[in-house]
């Protein structure tokens, strides 16, 4: 194409011009950058200040470096001992639970769900509610002389029980209201999964006279591992950061049987004002949750 | 260096979080619920009146005091005013986050707050406890009574109960009548501050304390201790199964539906019986102070006080507003919005008195003048964690009532570093 003079004549870019050009990638992710430095490198490397520090809530007195004390205190702290303990119990059976639920619910209802898609919007609910308002729903229904559950327990001629205030109960109860909310992610994740299996290895294992547990076993489970290490991965990392439920429903108690991890922190934190010491806590369960996922996606390979 | 600069973050991050109140003349953290309510309509009435601009910001009960705490803390100025329960006071007072008061009263010609207001009502706005200087105003006042359904507790052969042995009398007959749906006596079991706060009554009506007089030693592993314990343990076993996770609303709501016969409790669930919508017990709950054990029976005084921040940039306007919405006039209208008053004028003023829904005045008055203040300890949250487990776990059985109060010894011990 020909070009008028005017046009064809190439403007002199200036230096800052030139520059900008130049720089344009970095520019352009500068505001990520900063966003980034802002709310997560800022916050992490401040966790770090003052998890070697003791703070006091007097803001005259300085901060005393305690250097590693504050995390030498963790061995010794027996309610961190209870925390953790109650922490791992929780993590460990109720995502088990919500896995295996939401496994099962997937195969079962995956040959289902585009006729009966609903269903699929029925059993997502709990997940997109509010975890306070999971926690008060769930509060309402444990409450001992007038809750629901009760009064079918008494209908049925059961024996009433208090679910968030008899020790043997509270942290049953606690999984029971979790499992409810998170089993829908799982079974999402799964039905996701199971929409992208390829047809071929089942057509062939058919022809081969392969059982229906033979195909599960040795097709659908080994496809499914990348989504259920994904899925695993995302419900242990929020399951140890468990707060909500246990705060509206049993405050930790009764007798320390549903203390977790994150109840302890918050409460050395703002209610003791300690902010030092709950900083190495965090810092701890920061590193607990490396450690896991690092494990757990060797494990499942998948970084392949 | 880095301190300061995280420090400042903190601080401008606070305030823009609460960016409305940056530009008011005086900004005031309250609670939710009635007491909360009941500041903010005299706030709005005095920026009316005063032209000028007070704002508000009410969080949950847990969340006032850590607001108030990192506020403070953080020397942010962010509040002016803080509406505090008053076991927070040795927390707020003693780690610098509250205003002496000494001078604005000078300032103002007076030498404190005057004699209208109750004794006990004064005494923990002092800190140390009614001897050191002012440095909050009482405002609400909130201290236990003992509710009960007077006919049950007849026809159990308690006329009117004036110990806990009479109580315990009553609600054993009760609960064994009850067959499992009705109780003689319920009460806070919840880990924490709610079962902490329905056994210090008991504890200190058997003549026990946290510590001694001067606070130099732990004094809960005593026999007046395992004396409340004792008491405490069979009440519980009059109670409904569940207490162990009972805060007061669990508490006032078995009273109101008439599925339980008497407990500790606060004075503003006197408005919940008498309202037909929320009781089926319009009428029929009495209340009196707290009973005796060993000694005078003594509640727990449960104050809302306002307290200044020290890092406040609106100091005199602060002292100003609290001066003004404590005295007799607004304490009068705040009681008309519910809240109990702290002035003896208002406890006896005719025009409430002989309503119906005030006609708890009297006792309460009389609670007030008998009642305890929470140990006063700057750790006081963290001691009350730590009985409040102990306690927690003799409700539930896991530990015998001697443990508990061995175990709260040594805990407590830990935490104040007396021995």
């Amino acid at each position: 194409m020909l070009q008028t003079g005017k046009s064809a004549s190439v403007r002199r870019r200036g230096p800052l011009e030139q520059w900008t050009e130049r720089h344009l990638r970095y520019l352009m992710l500068a505001p990520t950058v900063l966003i980034l430095l802002a709310l997560t490198i800022f916050p992490s490397v401040y966790m770090f200040y003052a998890a070697v520090h003791r703070i006091s809530p007097n803001p005259d007195l300085p901060w005393e470096f305690v250097g590693i004390g504050n995390f030498a205190r963790l061995i010794s702290d027996p309610q961190f001992h209870v925390a953790l303990r109650n922490t791992a119990v929780f993590t460990i059976v109720a995502v088990t639970l919500e896995f295996l639920l939401g496994l099962g619910l997937a195969l079962l209802l995956d040959r289902f769900i585009r006729r009966l898609s609903f269903l699929k919007t029925v059993l997502m609910i709990p997940m997109m509610l509010p975890p306070i308002a999971v926690a008060i729903t769930w509060k309402l229904i444990y409450e001992p002389q007038f809750g629901v559950l009760n009064e079918v327990m008494f209908l049925l001629g059961l024996p009433v029980q208090a679910w968030a205030g008899d020790v043997n109960l509270a942290m049953f109860s606690i999984i029971v209201a979790d499992v409810w909310q998170w089993t829908p992610f799982i079974f999402l994740l799964m039905l996701a999964g199971l929409a992208s299996l390829p047809v071929e290895p089942y057509e062939a294992a058919a022809l081969d006279g392969a059982s229906s547990w033979r195909q599960f076993w040795d097709l659908t489970l080994p496809f499914l591992k990348p989504v259920i290490a994904i899925a695993l991965l995302l419900r242990v990392m929020d399951a140890l950061r468990l707060f909500d439920l246990v705060f509206i429903l049993t405050g930790g108690g009764p007798a320390d049987r549903t203390k977790v991890l994150s109840l302890y922190i918050y409460q050395v934190a703002y209610r003791f004002a300690d902010p030092g010491y709950a900083a190495a806590m965090s810092l701890f369960v920061l590193f607990v949750t490396i450690v896991l996922s690092t494990w757990f996606m060797k494990r499942m390979r998948l970084a392949e | 260096m880095v301190r300061k600069f995280c420090l400042a973050f903190a601080v401008t991050a606070s305030a823009l979080a609460i960016s409305a109140s940056a530009w008011a003349d005086i900004t005031i953290l309250v609670p939710s619920g009635s007491e909360g309510d009941g500041l903010r309509a005299a706030a709005a009435d005095y920026a009316k009146m005063k032209n000028t601009k007070v704002e508000t910001v009410q969080a949950p009960y847990a969340n006032v005091f850590e607001q108030g705490a990192n506020a403070g803390a953080t020397k942010s100025g962010v509040f002016d005013i803080v509406l505090m329960d008053d076991p927070w006071i040795p927390f707020f007072a003693e780690n610098g986050h509250l205003e002496d008061l000494t001078s604005y009263f000078k300032g103002a010609g007076v030498e404190g707050p005057d004699s209208d207001f109750l004794s006990k009502s004064l005494a923990i706005c002092r800190n140390p406890y009614n001897s050191g200087p002012y440095v909050c105003l009482p405002y609400v006042g909130n201290a236990q009574m003992f509710f009960y359904d007077a006919a049950k507790f007849k026809e159990a052969g308690v006329e009117a109960p004036k110990t806990w042995d009479d109580v315990l009398k009553a609600a054993k007959a009760l609960t064994e009548q009850g067959g499992g749906r009705y109780f003689g006596y319920v009460f806070r079991g919840g880990q924490g501050n709610p079962v902490v706060a329905d056994f210090m009554p008991i504890f200190w009506s058997y003549g026990a304390d946290m510590f001694n007089a001067d606070r130099t030693k732990v004094t809960i592993d005593t026999p007046e201790g395992a004396a409340a314990m004792k008491m405490f343990m069979a009440l519980r076993d009059v109670s409904p199964k569940g207490v162990e996770s009972y805060n007061a609303n669990e508490v006032g709501t078995a009273l109101a539906a008439g599925t339980a016969a008497s407990s500790i409790n606060w004075p503003n669930w006197v408005a919940t019986f008498e309202d037909p919508s929320q009781s089926k017990m319009v009428g029929k709950i009495s209340f009196s102070p707290i009973p005796a054990g060993t000694k005078p029976g003594s509640s727990e005084i449960g104050h809302w006080t306002m307290g200044i921040m020290a890092a406040s940039k609106n100091k005199q306007e602060a002292f100003d507003f609290m001066m003004w919405a404590t005295t007799a006039e607004q304490i009068k209208i705040s009681a008309e919005r519910g809240n109990p008053p702290v002035r003896t004028s208002v406890f006896t003023d005719p025009e409430l008195t002989k309503q119906e829904k005030f006609r708890h005045y009297p006792v309460l008055m009389e609670a007030i003048q008998a009642s305890t203040p929470r140990p006063r300890h700057p750790k006081w949250p963290e001691i009350e964690n730590a009985f409040g487990i102990e306690l927690s776990k003799a409700v539930a059985g896991t530990i015998t009532p001697e443990e508990a109060l061995k175990n709260s010894q040594a805990a407590v011990e830990q935490i104040t570093g007396l021995k």
